[in-house]
């Protein structure tokens, strides 16, 4: 509230002199109050700023994600979480609470600062009236300009408006003209080479197609692989190139050629490599895709930006992309066909490789949650990229990928994602039988051995169900399950009388196909993420480290050799007549003799 | 000395508490631990009772506040009347429902038969209009909580320029004719959305608004009201009203005795001094000019008119369906990259897009006929005040202006009538005050 101006008297009176005085005391206190709370509450500010940041946390986690499995670990996280947790709530408290009393102080300032200006206040002094037309003429003449320029600045607000947004659309559909025809926004397409021919089972096996080879489970048609090399020496290495971009996408080969997928946050690119030399042939980039997300999303860096195999027919090669970017070119890597089918919701960023199945490429297109209801299977037309079949899944994102194997004389694939294991028809999608047996992220691929389908169920279960039944086969089909050694990222394998699963840390675990009974574990003592592989009669597990080490299959387990590779990885190997071609961090290796053809 | 520390001490005071009371959150722990989230609950929508009771506390604060003007003359009471109005309206009732914001609910309900607007916004939007027509701005003297919060930070008093002050005064304008635009086609609360005191009220708010809100705060401390008298759309109106308001506050409570010691008193530059009418010849200039903006007030209109129809496909932007079906047509005409959750959204529905691109051509026809009728109003109010600007009123004495006053009685004090009237002063001193 104002007071009101003291008419009696010109000098100030002694009480408003002393009430001006104790104000201006009042605001000094009160300034010098907020002053100090003020630094409280910068230094509480400044010492908040990267609490949830903590190192100490950041080098747990890291430690955690080598070493998944370690309880302690975790118990140890969630202890050092909650206390700066707790640290956080006590500092916002403290930070509001100063807040408040920074407020109180304020108003105090300003009640005494408002209340010393107006003791301050000169009493009202009219001077003498002058005549008020000539003033009344010159307002009126700056306030016409003023509004004038007022209505300058709303034309020049319409005219910024109306160059943003010239007219409304019509919504009509665009009309492109010959001249903006002739400029493609993606790579020229070609027609296939080959027509439909497809090839015979017998090809896919001489080459190692997809993700773990023909049919995705891991095993070599091939006897004569090497089984002593050296990366860092160039022993036994044929060649050794760098791949221009990352990726854990590992290497497929078809014939004379060997195909990667590389990718950053800002680049895509499918590689072809020449089999004998490792020239770099050509680079396809992914560019100009329609309906593809202006940006990357962030994936994890586990995952990478390139972490889907790319798989082959024999007459081109076809790769997807964490943003949903699919596309088929020929193996001189020009574009048959590309399109983006809609990024995906995946919470550590796509990871499903691709399988193929005549002239149908099979896409798992798992992703955000059960409820969500977005999880696709989808065959698209190797042709021309069109889609020939969805299935609609009921399941939620996965990183595992579809394996397409032939049971009772019929092709069916194999999926798993929470909360089923799904078979499907490979001709239509239509489904086969389901079975309850996933649950958490699952990344291990389901294999087939011995007239059963094996599939995990990471950290938890192992289970061998047998086909041959239809719907929900859950309480029916289920020949056993085990609880040992579960692998959380590693896919299984097996030769038919065992099967063999690889856990992260290095527990390497053996079970008998019939009964389910543990043959025998060995802890190896080194971290995998690459899958295990059969060549015959051995076993070749590759560990992070990009040490080879090759085991006996067997009723116990066996080492036959170890081998080095020179850099790490993650990738799965692909075997191939005399030859092992293996994807590192930064190179792709050929591993065999160079007088090998 | 004072001086020099009062602004930075205020600025960083009210900085650092609004970055301190601004909304924080906590990321979620980046694994699983087996804590279950609590389910989340809705609370209970507000009892009836409530808003009747405020619409009741609203015509008793209305009531009292022509009281304390009009026949009491007391600033006393009326600050504590403000205070009153800011606790209850401000804090407690966190500005909402509040009179300015009304007006889109009014303005939705007038164009769309599927909105009935409350009997409580309602009641906010006419009951200060009704007072205002009878007794002047008391609305604004002590019952409106944004006018109170800029009326308590009013520190050192700046006065406008009265030629600026005609031209920012038409701001207010300009807001409520494209709020109204906006309510009218269902678009947007443009008036809630940038309300800037909401945030002081509710004692939350995003980062943005408090800065907003601090920014007017500031500038309140030295142009006293500054949104009242340049933006508040409701205030525009109750302008309009207060012009013929059968009662108005007045500097003085009997006859003005021209003793000019009131000149400076209004920080709102609300007092109009006395004026004498012009020389002949002056008469004929200013009859001139006079014809001259009659004539061009219809092409004004219709030219504002037809230049702001030309926005109108930047106004149908504000339309979420608007903006929708541009992006859809973009994104399946590849002329934008990629797809955003909106129409990821749509897509999800399985709605055809062609009835989409309808919606928003209907829409689009709405924003057009609305921005001209924006323009025709905008044309129509610059024109009309040009011509104000123009015509010179004969006045004997000092008064409010009874548009732009405020009645928050600070005025009264200064007149020594008042003061007899008080028994402050005795008779004798006014007789030779002039």
């Amino acid at each position: 509230m104002d007071p009101k101006p003291n008419h009696t008297a010109h000098p100030p009176s002694p009480t408003a002199t002393e009430r001006y005085r104790t104000a201006v005391r009042a605001a000094w206190i009160a300034a010098v109050f907020c002053a100090a709370v003020l630094v409280f509450l910068l230094a509480n500010q400044w010492n908040s700023r990267d609490l949830l940041d903590n190192p100490e946390l950041l080098a747990l986690k890291k430690t955690l994600q080598q070493n998944r499995g370690n309880e302690g670990l975790k118990e140890q996280i969630r202890t050092l979480d909650q206390q700066i947790r707790a640290e956080m709530l006590h500092r916002r408290e403290f930070s509001q609470t100063g807040a408040w009393i920074l407020l109180a102080g304020f108003v105090v300032f300003l009640w005494s600062t408002k209340t010393a200006f107006t003791y301050r206040e000169p009493l009202p002094m009219p001077q003498p009236g002058k005549n008020s037309y000539p003033q009344f003429l010159r307002t009126a003449r700056l306030a016409r300009w003023s509004v004038a320029a007022l209505l300058g600045a709303a034309l020049l607000a319409t005219g910024g408006l109306l160059s943003r947004y010239p007219s409304n659309f019509s919504y009509a559909p665009v009309q492109v003209s010959a001249a903006e025809q002739a400029e493609p926004t993606a790579p020229p397409a070609v027609q296939p080479t080959v027509q439909p021919a497809v090839f015979s089972m017998e090809e896919f096996q001489k080459n190692w197609p997809c993700f773990r080879g023909p049919q995705g489970l891991g095993i070599s048609a091939y006897a004569n692989v090497p089984t002593q090399w050296n990366g860092t020496t160039g022993e036994g290495i044929r060649w050794k190139t760098e791949v221009p971009l990352p990726g854990n996408s590992s290497a497929i080969v078809w014939g004379s050629r060997v195909f990667v997928t590389g990718a950053t946050k800002e680049k895509r690119a499918v590689f072809g490599f020449d089999a004998d030399t490792g020239k770099i042939l050509w680079q396809f980039d992914v560019v100009n895709i329609p309906g593809s997300p202006a940006e990357m999303p962030n994936i994890m860096e586990d995952t990478g930006y390139a972490a889907p195999t790319p798989v082959t027919n024999g007459l081109g090669v076809f790769a997807i992309f964490p943003n949903g970017d699919v596309l088929g070119c020929d193996f001189e890597g020009r574009q048959f066909w590309a399109r983006n089918l809609g990024l995906p919701d995946s919470m550590y960023g796509y990871a499903s490789s691709l399988a193929i199945h005549k002239n149908q490429l099979i896409i798992q297109y798992d992703q955000g949650s059960v409820d969500d209801g977005l999880s696709e299977l989808i065959a698209l037309d190797t042709q021309n990229g069109k889609d020939l079949w969805r299935t609609k899944r009921p399941v939620s994102a996965s990183w595992t990928s579809p394996v397409i194997v032939e049971i009772d004389g019929a092709w069916q694939i194999l999926t798993v994602a929470p909360p089923w294991v799904i078979a499907y028809h490979a001709e239509n999608g239509q489904e086969i039988w389901r079975a309850e047996c996933a649950s958490g992220d699952v990344a291990p691929s389901p294999i087939y051995a011995n007239g059963l389908v094996f599939a995990i169920e990471p950290y938890s279960n192992l289970y061998a169900l047998r086909t041959g039944g239809q719907g929900d086969i859950t309480k029916t089909h289920i020949a056993w399950q085990a609880e040992d050694g579960i692998p959380d990222i590693c896919s299984p394998v097996s030769n038919g009388e065992f099967v063999y699963l690889m856990d992260t840390s290095g527990l390497f675990t053996c079970y008998r196909t019939a009964d389910g009974t543990k043959a025998w574990e060995k802890e190896l003592d080194v971290y995998f993420h690459s899958s295990p592989s059969l060549v015959q009669d051995k076993l070749y597990l590759l560990s992070d480290e990009g040490e080879m080490i090759i085991a006996e299959t067997g009723k116990e387990f066996k080492e036959i050799a170890r081998s080095l590779l020179g850099e790490k990885t993650k990738c799965s190997p692909a075997f191939l007549d005399g030859r092992i071609y293996i994807r590192g961090e930064k190179n792709l290796y050929c591993i065999g003799s160079p007088k090998n053809p | 000395m004072i001086r020099r520390v009062t602004l930075p001490t205020l600025i960083i005071c009210l900085l650092l508490a609004a970055v301190s009371l601004a909304v924080e959150r906590f990321p979620p722990p980046d694994f699983e631990g087996g804590h279950e989230l609590p389910l989340t609950t809705v609370p209970a929508p507000r009892a009836d009772l409530y808003e009747y009771l405020d619409a009741a506390v609203l015509l008793a604060a209305l009531s009292l506040g022509a009281w304390l003007v009009l026949k009491k003359r007391s600033r006393r009471g009326i600050f504590l009347l403000m205070l009153f109005s800011l606790a209850y309206f401000g804090l407690w009732r966190k500005g909402c429902v509040c009179s300015i914001g009304a007006i889109q609910n009014v303005a939705l309900s007038l164009f769309d038969s599927h909105y009935v607007p409350p009997l409580t916004v309602i009641a906010f939007f006419l009951l200060p209009l009704f007072f205002t027509v009878f007794f002047g701005r008391i609305f604004c003297a002590g019952v409106c909580p944004l006018g109170t919060i800029q009326d308590l930070f009013l520190l050192r008093p700046l006065k406008v320029p009265l030629w600026l002050e005609q031209a920012l005064g038409l701001l207010g304008y300009l807001y409520l004719g494209t709020a109204v635009l906006f309510a009218a086609t269902g678009s947007a609360f443009i008036i809630c959305q940038y309300d800037p005191f909401v945030a002081f009220f509710r004692l939350s708010g995003s980062l943005n608004m408090l800065i907003l809100g601090i920014c007017f705060l500031v500038i309140c401390m030295f142009i006293g009201r500054a949104y009242c008298r340049f933006l508040c759309p409701y205030g525009v109106l109750l302008r309009f009203f207060s012009r013929v308001s059968k009662y108005h506050a007045s500097i003085t409570p009997d006859e003005c005795i021209q003793c000019r010691l009131c000149e400076e008193a209004c920080p709102f530059n609300a007092i109009e001094k006395p004026a004498q009418p012009p020389a002949s010849q002056n008469r004929r200039q200013g009859k001139r000019l006079l014809i001259f903006l009659l004539v061009l007030l219809p092409v004004l209109t219709l030219s504002s008119g037809w230049l702001t129809s030309k926005a109108s496909p930047a106004f149908a932007r504000m339309h979420a369906d608007v903006r929708l079906a541009d992006r859809i047509w973009q994104e399946e005409n590849g002329q934008a990259e990629g797809t955003t959750d909106a129409s990821d959204a749509f897509r999800a529905t399985g709605q055809p897009a062609a009835e989409l691109y309808q919606t928003a051509q209907i829409l689009q026809q709405t924003f057009y006929r609305g921005s001209w009728a924006l323009g025709i109003f905008l044309g129509l109010v610059i024109g009309l005040k040009l011509i104000q600007l123009a015509v010179r009123r004969h006045k004997t004495e000092y008064q409010a202006n009874r548009m732009t006053c405020v009645s928050c009685g600070r005025c009264f004090a200064y007149c020594p009538r008042e003061r007899v009237r008080r028994k402050e002063l005795e008779t004798k001193h006014t007789e030779h005050g002039s």
